[in-house]
């Protein structure tokens, strides 16, 4: 490509930024905005005094502060109402029925706002040459990407749900500047829903490789034996958290399973009965126990069907660990057939199967993942996705 | 620029999609940009500072409540935001007194009126004493046009100095970069079509049904689809079933009419604004209408309007909109618009010469029902040529009679008799979700039955040169 000019200023807004705040897409977007700081672009991380995106409490403290080479803007998050309404008309939208425009409005506008970041942009949106939000669900991204759309590049996060279909999100996407996605399925998804009319490309998304990986020392920190599978992310039911423990429930019940399920990440746990001890919540850890409880584990569970990208199963891969995979994710099920290093089910009664398999065959499980980890060091490492977005901001904005 | 402000501003606020929120938020850009310190609050959450449900009279009493905190107060009123619907006598009355209070308790009032009713001004007490009290408790009163405001004044016999005209698109920035080119590339639209576009909230009163009869005929004349196309564009401001029930009648007449699409549903203020610059004319027949925000923004594109001339649009409307009375006059406005060489044709200049010589009536009236008839759309497609001047005005006599029929107009709701008025305009509007679609399909059919009549008879004449003399000649041989 030609060499970038890495002129202007780069705002991201992305709902939550900080430590420990748990999320694919924050998480992502905070990496490329240092990344390109370190690559000269002058970036802005324009975000919410939250960290919890349930409670939108606010804990950091509003205003500008800096975070290495990158400037933070925070705005307060505001709920002030019940949201009573937007979990009625979510409720009804999950079931099937089609929401009125109106509705729709309500919907969106009955949650956390933050008046404050749309204003600031309101008067200052001029002085970004891009302004990148995700993900495309937030109230911060639908109000605030349709104030200057031709500066708008959205990271969008399009999963295969409901909201995704609401027509009130079609002028964000047709307006932008730009979308990226992060996979096959993800773009012929927005086309499908008549959300790729504009500039977009799939750009993939970038893996950090690690120097190295001690499950040992891993499992001695935490006194931790046996063997084990392995969540993490937001445990919650739109990832498929809850139906994951009723499975290995179910699975260790009947198949006298030797796992033990570990689990990084935030919010609740509750484990069903019958599985006393058999799982452990670490909460937040750091990237590196991340990656060591990656390698010590004998498979990567991903119950989630709503994935735009799911870094951690390439995770796993570069730690050599298999992946087992709920095959309702059209993004998760193209990466394990394209990859070949990852098992699907359909019901619990497969996720058994699979369980069953990496019980009974750890060395074959084992040789499952081998071609994972160049899969992704083949098409997802960190410089060229970098690459990629800076080809796109060049040319889009 | 004036020393800087608190002010609070009460207004519908983006991201709600509204016409009155997206004025809003370029006004609150442009006093945040004087330097003022701007809050705004809007009747439900939104990117306003602060929302509270205004309605009634303990809506406007909480507003009451916070307007002492800042120097100024800037309303966009429109009654929406303010009255029950329905609200009885005593009720509205209670309203405006508390509205009232709240604007005599704030340092400073401003209102942007958007909308409002001026028969309230007369209407009987408590009502109208009520409303014209609150209005005077203002000070500073916004209008967007000199009709407007001399309709204001005479309605309301408020302080003259207190009531403003502000250009409507004073504070209105572009919303997108594109060119024409651009612009249809994004929407699909083929660069050489002509589109024709009606944008806007989908209510009976913005008449885009209207649009869509019209385009019906400019189709019957050959100038329609596929060489042309009308989109609508808008979504359904309110869920009411009069609404949805037009909106789904307009469906049906696009399914009905080729080259015309109906555009249901969220349009971003970007783009509202692709649409503009892609559209090669902007069509609005409001049946009814205070002042335009499309017509400002059209304007902010150079796009050309043509709109009916109702409210106080005469004032509005740039240099070069063309402005019309009734649906022949839409009709042959963007007959105009498609095809200007035509539509000379129809209307005579460029027709060629009148007949010359000695003076022959019979001749100069078929010229004139000949023109008449393509004006109105009427001239058929034949394989073997046009028919003459002569044929074409014998043929159209066929239809004469129908043609006589004036199209149905509901009665315009005035009265002289004291509050009979006020009594009609509420009338109307309880019956116009029945009534305005009976009137349209009933003009509707009128038009169709013209034109049947004029093809039908059109393609039983035969064909002969396109002189006026042959013309003559070929009536004498067929006499």
């Amino acid at each position: 490509m030609a060499r970038p000019t890495r002129s202007g200023r780069l705002g991201f807004v992305p709902p939550r930024f900080g430590p420990a705040v748990v999320g694919g897409a924050e998480a992502v977007q905070a990496e490329i905005a240092r990344t390109l700081a370190d690559r000269g672009w002058e970036v802005e991380i324009l975000t919410t005094c939250a960290r919890d995106h349930f409670t939108w409490e606010n804990v950091f403290p509003p205003g500008v502060s800096r975070d290495g080479d990158l400037t933070v803007r925070r705005f307060p998050a505001v709920v002030d109402t019940p949201r009573a309404e937007r979990a009625a008309l979510e409720a009804r939208l999950l079931a099937g029925e089609r929401l009125t425009l109106g509705e729709q409005q309500r919907w969106m506008n009955d949650d956390m706002r933050v008046p404050e970041l749309f204003h600031h942009l309101l008067l200052h949106a001029e002085e970004y040459r891009a302004l990148i939000f995700t993900p495309y669900l937030f109230w911060t991204t639908f109000a605030c990407g349709q104030i200057a759309p031709e500066r708008t590049v959205l990271w969008a996060c399009v999963h295969d749900e409901p909201q995704a279909a609401l027509e009130l999100f079609r002028p964000l996407f047709t307006g932008a500047a730009g979308a990226w996605f992060q996979s096959e399925p993800e773009h012929e998804l927005a086309h499908d829903l008549g959300l790729a009319t504009g500039h977009h490309r799939v750009v993939g998304c970038g893996m950090h490789v690690p120097d190295g990986y001690d499950p040992e020392g891993w499992r001695r920190r935490h006194g931790i034996e046996g063997r084990l599978l392995y969540y993490a992310g937001r445990r919650e039911g739109g990832k498929g958290w809850e139906r994951l423990l009723d499975g290995f429930a179910r699975a260790t019940a009947a198949a006298d399973l030797p796992f033990t399920l570990v689990t990084t990440g935030t919010g609740t746990v509750a484990p069903p009965p019958g599985l006393p001890g058999r799982v452990i919540d670490l909460g937040i850890v750091s990237d590196d126990e991340r990656n060591d409880v990656m390698a010590a584990a004998d498979a990567y569970l991903q119950p989630s069907r709503h994935e735009a990208f799911s870094r951690t199963i390439m995770e796993a891969w570069l730690a050599g660990t298999p992946v087992i995979a709920n095959a309702a994710s059209d993004v998760v099920r193209w990466h394990c057939e394209r990859s070949g290093a990852g098992l699907l089910y359909d019901d619990d009664a497969e996720l058994e199967q699979c369980l069953r398999f990496v019980a009974d065959e750890p060395a074959a499980a084992a040789a499952l993942a081998k071609p994972g980890r160049e899969y992704v060091l083949d098409n997802y490492a960190w410089p060229e996705f970098v690459d990629r977005i800076e080809e796109c901001l060049e040319a889009w904005v | 620029m004036s020393e800087p402000q608190r002010i609070l501003m009460v207004a519908p606020y983006p991201p709600h999609r509204d016409g009155i929120a997206a004025y809003a938020v370029q006004e609150a850009s442009r006093l945040l940009r004087e330097g003022h310190q701007l809050e705004v609050l809007s009747p439900g959450p939104s990117a306003a500072h602060h929302h509270l449900d205004l309605k009634g009279t303990r809506g406007a009493l909480a507003l009451a409540k916070r307007v002492r905190r800042y120097d100024r107060l800037v309303v966009q009123f429109h009654p929406d935001l303010f009255y029950e619907v329905p609200s009885s006598a005593g009720g509205h009355a209670a309203t405006s007194a508390a509205l009232g209070l709240a604007f005599r308790l704030a340092r400073s009032t401003e209102v942007r009126v958007h909308e409002i009713d001026y028969t309230l001004g007369r209407a009987p007490a408590p009502v109208g004493p009520a409303v014209v009290a609150m209005l005077r408790s203002i000070d500073r009163l916004v209008v967007h046009t000199e009709v407007e405001r001399r309709a204001f004044l005479d309605a309301f016999r408020i302080d003259p100095h207190r009531v403003e005209v502000a250009d409507h698109g004073g504070s209105f920035v572009r919303r997108t970069n594109l060119d024409r080119a651009g612009a249809r590339r994004r929407l699909g639209i083929a660069e050489d079509v002509f589109s024709f576009l009606s944008i806007g909230f989908i209510q009976p009163h913005k008449g885009f049904d209207r649009a869509v009869e019209a385009f019906a005929a400019l189709t019957a004349a050959g100038l329609g689809s596929p060489r042309a196309r009308l989109d609508v564009v808008g979504s359904v401001r309110v869920e009411e079933p009069d609404y949805v029930a037009h909106l789904d009648r307009l469906r049906e007449l696009a399914a009905a009419t080729p080259g015309v699409t109906i555009h249901s549903g969220y349009v971003s203020d970007e783009l509202f604004d692709i649409w503009l610059v892609a559209a090669d004319l902007v069509v609005l027949p409001y049946r009814r209408i205070w002042s335009s925000s499309v017509l400002e923004r059209a304007a902010l594109y150079d796009r050309p309007v043509v709109a009916t001339r109702v409210g106080g649009l005469a004032d509005q409307a740039p240099a070069g909109a063309v402005l019309v009375e009734d649906d022949e006059g839409l009709v042959a406005a963007m007959r105009a618009a498609v095809e200007p060489e035509a539509a000379r044709s129809a209307g005579g200049a460029a027709a060629g010469p009148w007949p010359s010589g000695p003076l022959d009536r019979e001749r100069v009236q078929a010229e004139i029902r000949a023109r008449g008839a393509a004006a109105r759309g009427a001239v058929p497609r034949r394989e073997d040529g046009p028919p003459s001047a002569r044929a074409l005005a014998s043929a159209v006599e066929v239809s004469a009679p129908v043609r006589r029929i004036a199209p149905l107009v509901l009665p315009p709701p005035v009265s002289a008799r004291p509050g009979a008025s006020a009594l009609k305009r509420v009338v109307h509007r309880l019956t116009a979700w029945q009534l305005d679609p009976v009137v349209a399909q009933v003009n509707a059919l009128h038009r169709a039955i013209v034109a049947m009549t004029d093809t039908l008879a059109a393609e039983s004449t035969p064909q002969r040169g396109g002189s006026a003399a042959d013309g003559h000649a070929e009536t004498q041989e067929a006499t």
